[in-house]
């Protein structure tokens, strides 16, 4: 397996810039995934990768192989779509075995590895079907079977899984974990959805408008993130953002009617009056700790095994949401004092960069 | 019982839904009838079986050079059909797929070029393939129709159902643009090419204006200027020319029936 290294890759249709100098690095075996909100650049990032997007700047390098100008078909990658893209008038064994078919493979090579795919992917009884008589989770099956008879270097997914609903979902999200770890494939993986890549990656890589935003192992984004559209981004449910100012030595909150916190540790010396961003994950407040919000409860959600608090101070407009441990007794209506550690406020300029 | 007004309703509906249909059904049953019988039994206005089909048809076969004029009809019309899908397919294939910033103007510049009746390109038709010595060969009555507009706009309206994301596959799979086209494309667009097949055959069958511009010897004609030529005899054989016509019939009735489901299928959209 081959790592990949993206040196400020750059693409633009005419005037509009929608890549704008990416620098990664993948290292071999490891499950990268791409998020990001719509219109980010992520697929088209990932064509790139793939060869079915030409490259208007930068360079790409496969394996230390500079591949910018190299077919699709000889970069060593193999690609799952999320419309699965499997030909309809194929049957699942030729659909499998159309690439090698066509590479020049002898016949008992073609099917040898085709078989090899249809046992790790539980396809044996399906192999004389036609894509048409598969359900979405079988079709998307028979995708990743074609990608891993052709045995690449890297492999692709672009959001494979949103066409499926949500129960199968969950099965293929672990099929696919499985798979990473019983290949040891390289993988790339493209999803809007962040429990996905939460779940899946080694590491993510957030991105916004054709720029990485940040990158890192799925706590690092989560517990770390460097500016506050990362820390928007990852995590469900969405964490609390409130303005705040430096005054006195502590935080004022002027959305939660003036209530104050103690200032969380920084490397960095805040003036008197710095306007900031306070940070808040719903799930610090579980918890509990030494700072404290007095809140009146507006709406309760009971999940079961955690229930989520929708939480405001009299009629401000700003919500907070509020994840309760043994919250099965709460109401709306009900006064909120919800506690927690200081520590694990995360603090942004007004810029939205983080202060450390 | 019945509103009286919705069944008087109901029964004029009915009135007019007959007079059409035995308005488009009659001529064929005449055209059916009339092979069987004799010139003068056709003219004056029989219309049931007669007994005079086997010598019509004999008559056909002796005085016409079938095997020729269906030969030729079958010729062009087969080998039309084939270079006119190909080219045309090819053509909307290309303006779907790729991008370019003048492609919208080309197709609207090519549908303009619709508007313009066939009559008014003859005269200008006629001296290019004279002055290419293309008249009286099977090459000038098939190459006016090849590159035939709306069957272009017909497949690039079907190519829209084609899914991108298989294209990108056969790409990674290591295809050439031609074998996507070949391999990829064409088998699964088999039903748009069926319905273009049916109704390209049975316009190059049918085509008579242009075959009889460049038609110039009887050994180049074909069955559509075979009937003209026998119905404009000095004293037309009626039934010599309705057995002619029920012949000519065949081959197109024989196609729509073979192709039947695939029309109704390319007609309202290919890809499931």
């Amino acid at each position: 397996m081959s790592g990949l290294t993206l040196k400020g890759l750059r693409k633009a249709y005419g005037a509009a810039q929608v890549i704008k100098g990416v620098d990664l690095e993948i290292l071999p075996e490891e499950f990268v995934v791409f998020v990001g909100p719509s219109g980010c650049g992520k697929s088209t990032l990932l064509r790139m990768i793939a060869g079915l997007e030409s490259i208007s700047g930068g360079d790409l390098f496969i394996g230390g192989r500079r591949v910018n100008d190299v077919d699709a078909s000889q970069r060593g990658i193999a690609m799952v779509f999320q419309s699965y893209a499997l030909y309809p008038h194929m049957t699942v064994r030729e659909n499998m075995g159309f690439a090698l078919k066509f590479a020049g493979a002898s016949k008992t090579e073609i099917t040898a590895k085709v078989d090899a795919a249809a046992a790790i992917l539980g396809l044996g009884a399906l192999m004389d079907r036609k894509p048409r008589d598969l359900s979405g989770g079988q079709r998307q099956r028979v995708a990743i079977g074609r990608a891993i008879v052709r045995e690449p270097q890297v492999f692709l997914f672009d959001e494979p899984l949103s066409n499926l609903d949500a129960e199968l979902r969950v099965h293929m999200r672990i099929e696919i974990a499985r798979l990473h770890q019983d290949l040891k494939a390289t993988i790339i993986y493209v999803t809007h959805d962040q429990i996905e890549a939460m779940t899946l990656a080694d590491k993510i890589v957030v991105l916004r408008e054709g720029r990485v935003e940040q990158t890192g192992s799925p706590l690092k984004l989560y517990d770390d993130p460097d500016n506050i559209f990362v820390a928007g981004f990852i995590g469900s449910p969405k964490m609390n953002f409130l303005s705040a100012r430096v005054q006195g030595g502590r935080l004022v909150l002027p959305e939660l009617a003036d209530q104050s916190l103690p200032l969380p540790a920084l490397q960095q010396a805040l003036p008197e009056g710095a306007q900031v961003t306070l940070g808040l994950r719903p799930d610090v407040f579980k918890r509990g700790g030494s700072a404290s919000l007095s809140l009146t409860i507006e709406i309760v959600e009971q999940l079961g095994g955690e229930t989520f608090a929708y939480a405001r101070v009299g009629g401000s407009a700003q919500i907070m949401t509020i994840a309760v441990e043994d919250g099965r007794a709460l109401r709306p209506g009900q006064a909120l004092v919800a506690s927690f550690d200081p520590a694990r406020a995360l603090l942004f300029d007004t810029d939205g960069q983080r202060l450390r | 019982m019945k509103n009286p007004l919705a069944l008087i309703g109901s029964l004029l509906a009915q009135a007019a839904l007959w007079i059409a249909a035995f308005i488009s059904v009659f001529p064929f049953y005449w055209m059916i009838v009339g092979a069987t019988n004799t010139a003068n039994d056709i003219t004056s206005g029989k219309a049931s079986f007669g007994t005079h089909l086997v010598e019509n048809t004999t008559k056909f076969f002796t005085t016409i050079d079938a095997p020729r004029v269906f030969g030729n009809s079958f010729l062009v019309s087969i080998l039309g059909t084939i270079l006119t899908l190909a080219v045309t397919s090819l053509a909307g294939y290309g303006f779907e797929i790729f991008r370019s910033r003048t492609r919208d103007q080309i197709f609207a510049g090519l549908l303009l070029l619709l508007s313009i009746p066939f009559a008014a390109l003859i005269v200008p038709l006629f001296m290019m393939f004279s002055r290419a010595g293309l008249m009286n060969t099977y090459a000038g009555i098939m190459l006016p129709g090849i590159a035939a507009i709306f069957m272009i706009f017909y497949f690039r309206q079907n190519t829209k159902s084609f899914p991108h994301e298989l294209r990108d596959a056969a790409l990674l799979d290591g295809l050439k643009e031609w074998q996507i086209f070949l391999y990829i494309y064409i088998p699964v667009m088999r039903s748009t090419y069926a319905a273009a097949m049916i109704i390209v055959f049975m316009t190059s069958w049918n085509a008579y204006l242009w075959p009889l511009m460049v038609v110039q010897t009887n050994e180049m004609k074909t069955i559509t200027l075979q009937l003209a030529s026998l119905a404009s005899a000095y004293t037309p054989d009626y039934g010599l020319i309705m057995i002619a016509n029920v012949l000519a019939t065949l081959p197109t009735v024989l196609v729509f029936f073979l192709l039947q489901r695939r029309f109704v299928e390319g007609m309202l959209g290919s890809v499931k």
